[in-house]
């Protein structure tokens, strides 16, 4: 078990997601980082998206019952004994702490995930405070691991369903102007700063709600770009101008507000073919 | 049948009418490949598995929405203490009486869920009641509480921010963790003041 001594900012149970519910409205959630969080869990020997403590800010544990180990997405490798702490900081948007066995909070709609919005999954539906006492599991062993996320240049777009809906210039615009990531994110989506993407002329916003993905850019009326996040709802109203690929969206995700991005169009068969090499790597 | 990507994982088709939502949900999340299925009033959606950049094969569509009289009825307690009663009887020139008259005799339909975890936009809302959307959304609004704006009206699962106009408040429950959403596409929902 781990006691949490303090946190700063925010840490919440995160884990590979829950899918199969979103005919319900229960988005898929899952780590912002997935292949962070696979980091953190193979240099214990952990399954790669066993549950684990999604941290951006700081956070300080003890140790409480039993030796554990614990590994961290910087890289990080502790031996832990009875009574000891341990405090982390985070370098990225997200960074993952895992212990050795996985974190045994109850599964919920399959998965261990928090859902903030809801209330439900992780540890009882909320961020850690102090005080907090996670259960360690017994997570089947694996030989362990050391894994990298290599940084890129640029994060790899596909065309969106909607992109017939805005003019020819804000195509360009999303791949050959800078954006930068704003002050307005979660897991729900990330706010971008930068040139206003904008509609054919007479495109109004209809309204109609319409299905949504992970990682998917949405436009607002006035030309602003979200990046759909893990808890995005289900459904929503506004244009889908592309998708990160989903080879990037972890890349994506490690930016901080203020961050530059650089977005590049690929081809949907090319985004599939570097997702599978990639997934093998990570997941596998 | 011919759909769009919506990225390396999910497929898109727009509905043709007549489709029967409730059984093409069925149908979809029986098919190979398919991790989750989201179906809006105009579109459904297929979240794959694997990533495939072969082209996904829809199943045959069933048509006969309405007339396969599937789906369950629900009636619904409600209390008309809605905090927006006043300012839609003002934006619909009705009294407030009239406005909560017409609101519970409609017998509803679950054209889709989305937006939360059990919400379910249930139409059509009598046309008298159409309005759009709250000026200023509110930044929460709480769980349990009845709104409407355009042709829907809709409970609020749990504790969110909302732009609906309040009509009223249920302390019946439409989601939770053990058994999921109570609505389900293809229902019917009656609101009976309490």
């Amino acid at each position: 078990m781990i006691e949490i001594e303090s946190v700063q900012g925010n840490a919440t149970i995160q884990d590979g997601g829950r899918a199969g519910h979103m005919h319900e409205g229960v988005p898929t959630g899952g780590a912002l980082v997935l292949e962070h969080l696979a980091c953190a869990n193979v240099l214990l020997g952990n399954p790669p998206l066993s549950a684990a403590i999604e941290v951006s800010g700081r956070i300080e544990f003890r140790a409480r019952g039993s030796a554990l180990h614990v590994a961290t997405s910087t890289g990080q490798f502790v031996s832990m004994h009875e009574g000891e702490t341990f405090s982390f900081r985070s370098q990225h948007r997200a960074d993952y702490v895992a212990i050795g066995g996985g974190i045994d909070v109850p599964s919920v709609l399959g998965g261990k995930g928090t859902f903030l919005h809801g209330e439900f999954g992780g540890y009882l539906g909320r961020g850690l405070l102090r005080g907090d006492r996670l259960p360690i599991g017994n997570v089947q062993g694996r030989s362990t691991k050391r894994l990298a996320l290599v940084q890129t240049d640029s994060i790899r777009i596909v065309i969106g369903p909607d992109a017939a809906r805005f003019r020819e210039d804000a195509i360009q615009t999303l791949a050959q102007n800078d954006f930068a990531i704003s002050r307005a994110l979660d897991r729900v989506g990330t706010r971008l700063l930068g040139s206003p993407l904008l509609r054919t002329n007479g495109d109004g916003d209809t309204g109609t709600s319409m299905p949504m993905v992970l990682g998917a850019i949405q436009v607002t009326a006035s030309g602003e770009a979200i990046v759909l996040g893990p808890d995005h709802p289900t459904t929503g109203g506004y244009p889908l101008i592309a998708t990160v690929a989903r080879v990037d969206i972890g890349r994506f995700h490690l930016k901080k507000p203020g961050d530059v991005v650089r977005f590049r169009w690929v081809e949907l068969e090319e985004a599939v073919r570097s997702y599978h090499e990639h997934r093998a790597y990570f997941f596998d | 049948m011919i759909d769009t990507p919506i990225g390396e994982f999910a497929r898109r088709i727009e509905l043709p009418h007549g489709v029967d939502c409730a059984r093409l949900l069925d149908r979809l999340r029986k098919s190979p490949n398919v991790a989750d299925v989201v179906i809006t009033e105009t579109h459904a959606c297929v979240h794959l598995v694997t990533a495939d950049p072969k082209p996904f094969v829809w199943p045959p569509l069933p048509l006969g929405r309405g007339v396969t009289g599937g789906g369950r009825e629900h009636r619904i307690s409600i209390r008309y203490d809605g905090e927006d009663l006043a300012e839609i009887a003002e934006h619909t020139s009705l009294s407030k009486d009239e406005v909560i008259a017409i609101h519970q005799e409609g017998i509803y339909e679950v054209r889709w869920l989305g937006f939360l975890p059990g919400f379910a936009y249930l139409g059509d809302l009598d046309p008298r009641l159409q309005l759009g959307r709250r000026k200023t959304p509110r930044n929460r609004v709480p769980k349990g509480a009845v709104g409407v704006a355009s042709r829907f009206t809709g409970i609020y699962p749990h504790a969110s921010p909302g732009g609906w106009h309040l009509v009223g408040t249920t302390s019946e429950s439409v989601f939770d963790v053990a058994t999921g959403a109570r609505f389900a596409l293809g229902d019917r929902i009656r609101f009976v003041a309490s």
